[in-house]
């Protein structure tokens, strides 16, 4: 049971994210790519809140964030993205599978801790 | 759009004439060459820099080298054998041609020329050297966000960057790199990033403290991958236009040959590549080796400078590693 996923092909970041949010008191759960992370998301219900990476191998974040809204059903887990990626298109992509923001790399927690745990909770 | 020259070109130079010294001294330094000169003239020498790692743009070669006539011919003929991609720049004493040499040697060099009139080497080096012009903004924007993402994934480090060169050679540094395309209306190919694996491997895990000593190569491979993604990331934010129309151009394609015995690789063009050396230095450890990273990169598919240009700004209100809401 775990209150945040964190998505990235990076084990550098999914330990750098995850560390810090576990540090933080979040519980986390991990995958390596899109479809790992709509495995995970159909496994565990109690996940509020997906962050998400946009490049990565077999499924990207964009494509795995409209298929938790259209093939899992689920639209009220909340979504960020956390890439390197800026381009005002793939936000818009973003916003229209209804992501809730965007960060790009690289990652600060001390900024984003305060949103996240409202995003959670 | 002014093209400088920000980057340099290393040379060989296998001349010691010592009356010569100076004046290709001052040459070089007019034309971008940075001149390295091997310690012993002997063939054995002069092989033993080829095969290390000093990322030549070409040769600066003395027909009667090591003070033996014609023996300049005889070290061509062994150099480009072994580095047939290196350009080979033949100073003569008197006759600034390759008149008189058999067909395959005089197709060794690039041109021959003489100390009394060095306007044909210079056309020559500008034509294969420096035949690239690459815009000094995106030199300076590469240099910016390779070392942003450096300092971020290596925190306890501090980063020198030596003046970017042109590099002819397909030699692989070390036993890692990383490969990630670039495709955009103006340029089309790759880029690397290089490292030996024992240096920076210890660099991650001093930085990781008690944690670092589980740390296995797949750690230093998760760690350059990740700058690899967030260099490019960068550039594609920057330079990549949002209305590329590309389609057509990301049609074609050519083969990559990595030849892991020789440490070569190629990309099937011959134009010089754009090199950045890195130098990680860590803090609060005066012992420590240095450690290099090499990045490069090879527009072997498309060349178009006049095209070149950086988007806006992107920063717009928030930062990176800030949270944008929707």
């Amino acid at each position: 049971m775990a209150q945040v996923l964190v998505v990235d092909d990076s084990s550098t970041v999914r330990n750098e994210v995850g560390g810090f949010l576990a540090a933080n008191g979040l519980t986390v759960a991990f995958a390596v790519d899109g479809r790992d992370g709509l495995e995970k998301m159909k496994a565990d219900p109690s996940i509020k809140l997906a962050m998400c990476d946009v490049n990565m191998p077999n499924m990207d974040g964009l494509t795995m964030a409209e298929k938790i809204r259209s093939d899992l059903k689920n639209g009220t887990v909340n979504i960020i993205m956390l890439t390197t990626e800026n381009s005002p298109a793939m936000k818009d992509r973003g916003k229209a599978a209804g992501i809730k923001g965007w960060i790009v790399k690289p990652f600060n927690g001390a900024a984003v801790l305060s949103s996240i745990k409202k995003l959670v909770s | 759009m002014i093209v400088e020259k920000l980057v340099v070109s290393k040379v060989l130079v296998l001349d010691d004439t010592r009356t010569q010294f100076d004046s290709m001294k001052v040459f070089c330094e007019e034309c971008g060459l940075v001149g390295i000169r091997p310690q012993h003239g002997d063939e054995a020498s002069v092989m033993a820099i080829l095969e290390s790692n000093v990322d030549l743009g070409g040769i600066l070669l003395y027909e009667n080298f090591g003070g033996e006539p014609g023996r300049g011919l005889e070290l061509a003929r062994k150099i480009h054998e072994s580095r047939p991609e290196l350009p080979i720049f033949l100073r003569r004493d008197s006759v600034a041609s390759v008149a008189g040499f058999h067909e395959k040697d005089a197709a060794m060099f690039r041109c021959a020329y003489t100390q009394a009139d060095l306007q044909q080497l210079r056309t020559s080096l500008d034509a294969s050297i420096f035949s690239r012009a690459y815009p000094t903004d995106l030199v300076r924007g590469i240099t910016e966000m390779t070392r942003a993402s450096l300092e971020t994934l290596f925190p306890n480090c501090d980063i020198d960057i030596e003046t970017p060169y042109l590099v002819k050679d397909r030699i692989i540094y070390g036993e890692v790199f990383t490969l990630i395309a670039i495709d955009s209306n103006w340029c089309r190919g790759y880029m690397m990033l290089q490292a030996a694996e024992d240096e920076v491997m210890g660099l991650i895990r001093r930085g990781a403290g008690s944690e670092g000593e589980t740390m296995t190569f797949r750690e230093l491979n998760n760690v350059l991958g990740e700058a690899t993604n967030m260099v490019w990331g960068s550039f594609k934010n920057r330079y990549v236009g949002q209305n590329d129309s590309r389609h057509e151009q990301m049609q074609t394609q050519v083969p990559i040959i990595i030849n892991h015995h020789r440490n070569y690789i190629s990309f099937g063009s011959e134009d010089p590549q754009l090199c950045l050396k890195y130098t990680l230095r860590e803090r609060n450890q005066p012992n420590a080796v240095s450690v290099s990273i090499f990045q490069r990169f090879v527009f072997n598919l498309n060349w178009s400078p006049e095209d070149f240009k950086e988007n806006p700004s992107v920063e717009s209100l928030v930062n990176s590693g800030e949270l944008e809401m929707f």
